[in-house]
């Protein structure tokens, strides 16, 4: 501690570079934060997959589809080792213009039990059954659409006609939900009860998606296969799935979120690493002298040592805290920048993010005052008073 | 004042290399801030070049009314003839129209990786390799029509398993054997294809999801337009090929394309300030031999431009590092994304704007330094240690 005034001085030296190469270590750091945080959010979602969970969708064909019977949940229901199954039916749509696209999903009396997880109170549940026209939305997309409890929202949907022929649907906010992280895009749910029936008869009885919970997670991949070769030579195939098995915790359409977070992370902690490396062998060289006059009244290796990396890691582990502290408020305007449904996790700026990050501020700090102690340690005394170097 | 310029520049960059280091911050700044750029929009890029190639202008597609993609489009076998017997449209060598009743369908894959993913399982009728002359066998055979055959893409073959000459496709209908690999270069070469009407006899469908005609020349895509948007029995959009893909490759790729402009963006900022640093001390270490020149009568403005050359020489070095080292490593390189197979690029068009964000990035970072350099009084600098 001893060491600090000597350290402050030295960095505040030149305030300009000081304040420069604080700067660009926030920048790096933001982006650390936000990338090592997206992958923190897909190591949450895997981690909180449920292995007993099961999804089913048809195994050809889109949403465009009118879905698949519903008969085939109840024959799904009566399998063994099956506990819950939900129905699940889909409207996509947009409001007022294409531009602004929406997904309601229409959730049976069941579901309750299949998504027990989703901070939804039982209250809400019920008040969901009472009123056939209720949504509820997630946090995100309120905001997004500017509602409140007691709003009705409109939407249209092309995919998805009313008995009338009309394609204009009027629904009423019930609720607000938090948003769950691995909902990317929110969520706005409301009941397939409803949708159903105001559907033309010849459309009604489809289902999209069926979720069910297995009585055992551990039997729950057999039972997902079972699922899919009861029906492999029915005219719906289906595709089935646990929520563990799709959520692989690094990929994105296809993509490996981690090897390009990490090689964005590490580009940027080479940019920083080349700039203190840089401020610091200029500091010390600038100041070689005074260093040897430390040296000739008594100060050891050891001592300079500290100091140099002391003044090195001021500018990394700042500019790494001020960057993280970025990154973790701007994470919430990521996703809102995204076009709608592209899917992108919120990164979660987590405690764990928080110690990588300060673990890479420390080496920063430490391999760009590596060259500068190595030469002040060596240093010939007499001939760096004497200003020859 | 030109030559003054050349004269200050050019001592400027001899002493170049006893600043070397410090010069690499920039370098390397740049390069990173472009590299790592241009290897995102690689995605985005390599996408929007398969969407494009599909895209042939003397083609025309017909959707149904409010389709954005072809998955969820749906033409009904009533409508199929009246579309192809409008006018504008090309004749076969058999007086026929060039017009294909085509299917869309997803299905489920296994990525080579073990993922699950999605592609496309395309339909041609009888007319599809007419209006699609691009798609060509490469190994084994055309499918047969009728029969329950499949040909695979070049890329789906190389990206997901299961996609050999002799694999089965599970379908409702049974097992379909995979006997011909085709290529047309554009997003079709990640997708597998049958006979669209056998197809539809496996989905238990009925409906076709497009219409892809070939039009008899460039100009007649009104003509054709006009016959069918004023035809009351059909409920359709139709528009260009070319006009199509350029459409939906926009809608789908502005994400990626978004995402890699954020964090280039991002990592730019970083590197100004580290270029700001650079020319900053740059200045301070040359202040005698800037002074000395100014003495000798060089003007304030030749100096201050010969800081901000330096720091452009420097960022577009770093620009030209950060989207080579890019183009070694992704350009050509076969990806997937969301059920597309495609080749990564990393194009001239991309390289210039790279170039172009570093040159951007000098000016903010050298204009600075060089008001200071060209506003330092000569007597205080020359004095100065």
């Amino acid at each position: 501690m001893k060491y600090l005034p000597l350290v402050w001085t030295a960095v505040m030296r030149t305030p300009m570079r000081t304040i420069l190469t604080l700067l660009s270590v926030t920048v790096a750091f933001t982006l650390f934060g936000l990338m090592i945080g997206l992958n923190a959010t897909f190591d949450l979602v895997a981690d909180r997959a449920r292995a007993d969970r099961i999804f089913t969708e048809p195994r050809f064909g889109g949403i465009a589809d009118n879905g698949m019977p519903i008969a085939i949940a109840r024959k799904i229901a009566a399998m063994p080792g099956v506990k819950v199954v939900t129905a699940v039916n889909f409207v996509p749509g947009y409001v007022q213009d294409p531009k602004h696209p929406v997904f309601l999903v229409m959730l049976d009396g069941n579901a309750e039990k299949v998504v027990e997880d989703w901070p939804i109170s039982p209250q809400v549940w019920s008040a969901l059954r009472n009123d056939r026209t209720g949504i509820v939305m997630s946090k995100s997309q309120a905001q997004r659409w500017h509602k409140k409890v007691g709003d009705t929202f409109t939407m249209i949907s092309k995919a998805v006609r009313r008995a009338d022929g009309q394609n204009s649907w009027t629904f009423k906010l019930i609720a607000i939900g938090d948003d769950i992280a691995e909902q990317t895009n929110g969520y706005v749910f409301g009941n397939y009860d409803y949708i159903d029936k105001a559907k033309p008869v010849a459309d009604q009885g489809k289902v999209n998606e069926i979720d069910l919970l297995a009585n055992d997670p551990a039997t729950a991949p057999e039972l997902a296969q079972r699922i899919d070769r009861a029906f492999a030579n029915s005219a719906t195939p289906l595709q089935t799935t646990t929520d563990k098995m799709a959520r692989s915790g690094k990929d994105f359409g296809g993509l490996d979120v981690k090897a390009i977070t990490h090689g964005i992370a590490l580009a940027g902690m080479f940019m920083v690493l080349f700039l203190t490396g840089n401020g610091i062998a200029e500091s010390v060289r600038e100041r070689f002298a005074e260093f040897a006059t430390l040296k000739t009244i008594g100060f050891s290796d050891r001592s300079v040592t500290v100091m140099v990396v002391l003044e090195a890691a001021l500018p990394c582990v700042l500019g790494g805290a001020l960057g993280v502290g970025i990154a973790a408020l701007l994470a919430r305007q990521l996703p809102g920048l995204m076009p709608p449904g592209f899917g992108l996790p919120l990164p979660t700026v987590s405690p764990l993010v928080m110690v990588w990050a300060a673990v890479s501020a420390f080496a920063v700090a430490l391999l760009s005052a590596a060259l500068p102690i190595l030469r002040l340690t060596r240093m010939d005394i007499a001939t760096a008073l004497s200003g020859r170097t | 004042m030109l030559r003054q310029i050349f004269i200050v520049s050019a001592l400027n960059f001899k002493s170049l290399t006893s600043r070397f280091w410090q010069s690499m911050v920039i370098v390397v700044g740049l390069a990173a801030t472009i590299g790592v750029m241009l290897s995102m929009l690689s995605l985005s890029a390599g996408m929007q070049q398969a969407y494009f190639n599909a895209g042939d202008p003397g083609r025309a597609i017909v959707v149904s009314k409010g389709a954005d993609n072809e998955n969820q489009s749906n033409i009904t076998r009533a409508m199929a003839p009246l579309i192809a017997d409008a006018p504008g449209i090309a004749k076969d060598k058999d007086g026929k129209p060039l017009a294909d009743r085509g299917l869309n369908v997803g299905v489920p894959v296994l990525r080579k990786d073990g993922s699950k993913g999605q592609t496309t399982m395309r339909g041609l009728a009888d007319k599809g390799l007419g209006v699609r002359p691009e798609l060509h066998i490469v190994a084994g055979r055309m499918f047969q029509p009728g029969k329950r055959e499949m040909i695979v893409g070049v890329g789906a073959q190389t990206m997901y398993q299961h996609m050999q000459i002799g694999d089965k496709v599970i379908l409702p209908d049974g097992e379909w054997p995979i006997v011909g690999v085709f290529a047309t270069g554009d997003l079709l070469d990640g997708q597998l294809v049958g006979d669209t009407e056998t197809l539809l006899a496996a989905m238990h469908k009925t409906v076709y999801s497009t219409m892809l005609v070939r039009l008899a020349s460039k100009d007649s895509l009104d003509t054709f337009k006009k016959a069918l948007t004023t035809n009351p029995a059909l409920s359709v959009t139709v528009e260009r090929h070319s006009d199509w893909y350029k459409r939906v490759a926009n809608q789908n790729t502005f994400g990626l394309a978004l995402l890699g402009y954020i964090v280039g963006a991002v990592m730019a900022i970083g590197a100004l300030f580290g270029c700001l640093n650079t020319m900053y001390s740059a200045v301070s270490t040359r202040g005698r031999e800037i002074a000395t020149l100014r003495a000798l009568g060089y003007g304030a403005f030749p100096v201050a431009v010969s800081v901000i050359l330096e720091a452009v020489l420097l960022s577009a070095t770093g620009a030209v590092i950060g989207a080579g080292l890019a183009w070694v490593l992704y350009d050509g390189k076969q990806d997937v994304f969301g059920g597309m197979v495609f080749h990564l690029s990393v194009s001239r068009a991309q390289f210039e704007l790279g170039v172009i964000w570093a040159i951007a990035v000098a000016l903010l970072g050298g204009i600075l330094p060089s008001i200071r350099a060209a506003r330092r009084p000569v007597v205080e600098a020359l004095r100065a240690t």
